[in-house]
């Protein structure tokens, strides 16, 4: 499960194909997340949490 | 082996940009019969392996990196430099595949050392590092092409740095002993001073350190000592805030004098820029809280965790710059420096090809 920011999908891409695991499940954040702020955070964590939980279930 | 075909050379280096297959500058086009003429260069199988290069996990042979140095302008003779340069940073502790993932700016240092530097005519003195010099210049590019073309790098995809710099298109230089008063760097490492090496190291671009020493003022030493420390220490850097990574210090040989002078070996000079090239925490946490730890904000904290982090060699022409060139430091094994020997004992020469 990775979380990936929209700035580095694309070489989150790259990685997966080149480790051999094009399918491995990842999650696009916005961009940034470093540095935004505790609030910011909070919030897209409460966004996020829940196609977390999806992709690490395998339903998403 | 993919084998393209163009109606003329012109048109072979506009498909190998377009591919994207070059560093952006125009290539030499890798016929079939040049590239044959590296491999036999090597002495070694054209199928023989030797390294895999991240993040493609891409495996270098000898054939492919013989492309990418017919690409990058090489001679023959420089495929030995160039398969040994490949080698180091395929090895484990160099980082490679991280390296060229990271945001930083990082690129590998292509040090030569022993008697290859005259046979390949690799430049020490004078604009070392370029440009102007041909073997520095093609043998540094025929590393980063092969990591570009069998490592996979891209920019902006599998290569992440926010902006590069010049040392990302080649970055080599040999190491003169006629230069220092230290001896070879790399009989250090174990090797003979009639063996040749590469030290290979990820570094940051050259930072310049000026200095103007005094032969009356027996505390100029001190004063170089402390120039140097500062920029390595200097608080913009990874290795500052990480504690880690190697930093690559280039003494000009008037420099390098002042500290012979001095009394000081290569590795006293380490010992003494590796105590002196500290922080106080709280410096470190006026810009970078999140990296100062817990302490006091007294606390010394060193840019460089020992003094074997530094790589001190004499290179360039006389006068009153010397050069910094910090690291990433990050990494699994903070992307350390590693030393290869140069296999010359399979090299042949090639008939007809042009010499170094």
């Amino acid at each position: 499960m990775a979380l990936v920011t929209e700035e580095f999908w694309d070489q989150g891409d790259f990685v997966a194909r080149s480790a051999g695991m094009p399918d491995v499940p990842r999650v696009q954040l916005p961009h940034p997340v470093a540095g935004s702020g505790a609030a910011a955070m909070r919030k897209i964590a409460a966004e996020l949490a829940p196609s977390i939980v999806a992709a690490l279930r395998g339903t998403s | 082996m993919r084998l393209l075909e163009a109606v003329d050379e012109a048109a072979a280096v506009e498909r190998l940009h377009d591919l994207g297959c070059t560093d952006g500058l125009p290539v030499v086009v890798p016929t079939p019969e040049r590239v044959a003429r590296f491999v036999l260069a090597s002495g070694l199988d054209g199928d023989a392996v030797i390294g895999e290069m991240g993040p493609l996990g891409g495996v270098a042979t000898v054939e492919q990196i013989s492309v990418n140095a017919v690409m990058a302008g090489c001679l023959p003779d420089h495929l030995a430099v160039v398969l040994a340069a490949v080698r180091a940073v395929c090895h484990p502790e160099f980082d490679l595949a991280e390296m060229q993932s990271t945001t930083h700016c990082t690129a590998p240092l292509i040090v030569v050392h022993g008697p290859v530097v005259d046979f390949c005519s690799i430049a020490s003195g004078f604009g070392a590092l370029g440009p102007g010099h041909r073997a520095n210049a093609a043998i540094g590019r025929a590393l980063r092409l092969c990591m570009m073309n069998i490592g996979g790098a891209r920019p902006g995809v599998s290569d992440m740095a926010l902006l590069g710099h010049g040392g990302k298109f080649t970055a080599c230089l040999g190491e003169s002993p006629e230069l220092s008063p230290w001896g070879p760097m790399h009989v250090d490492h174990g090797f003979a001073a009639e063996e040749s090496a590469v030290t290979v190291v990820g570094t940051e671009p050259p930072h310049s350190v000026i200095f103007v020493g005094d032969a009356d003022d027996p505390s100029s030493v001190e004063r170089l000592l402390d120039s140097l420390a500062r920029v390595i220490a200097n608080t913009g850097s990874n290795n500052a805030h990480f504690r880690a990574g190697v930093v690559t210090v280039v003494l000009n040989p008037d420099h390098a004098a002042v500290l012979d002078a001095a009394g000081l070996s290569r590795a006293a000079v380490r010992s003494e820029l590796a105590s002196r090239a500290t922080n106080p925490r709280g410096d470190l946490a006026q810009v970078n809280p999140a990296f100062a730890g817990d302490g006091s904000p007294d606390d010394p904290i060193p840019a460089v965790r020992d003094p074997a982090d530094l790589v001190v060699l004499v290179a360039g022409g006389p006068g009153l710059y010397s050069v910094v060139l910090p690291s990433w430091g990050a990494g699994p094994h903070r992307n350390r420096a590693v030393h290869e020997r140069i296999d010359l004992d399979h090299a042949c020469e090639v008939p007809g090809a042009p010499r170094s």
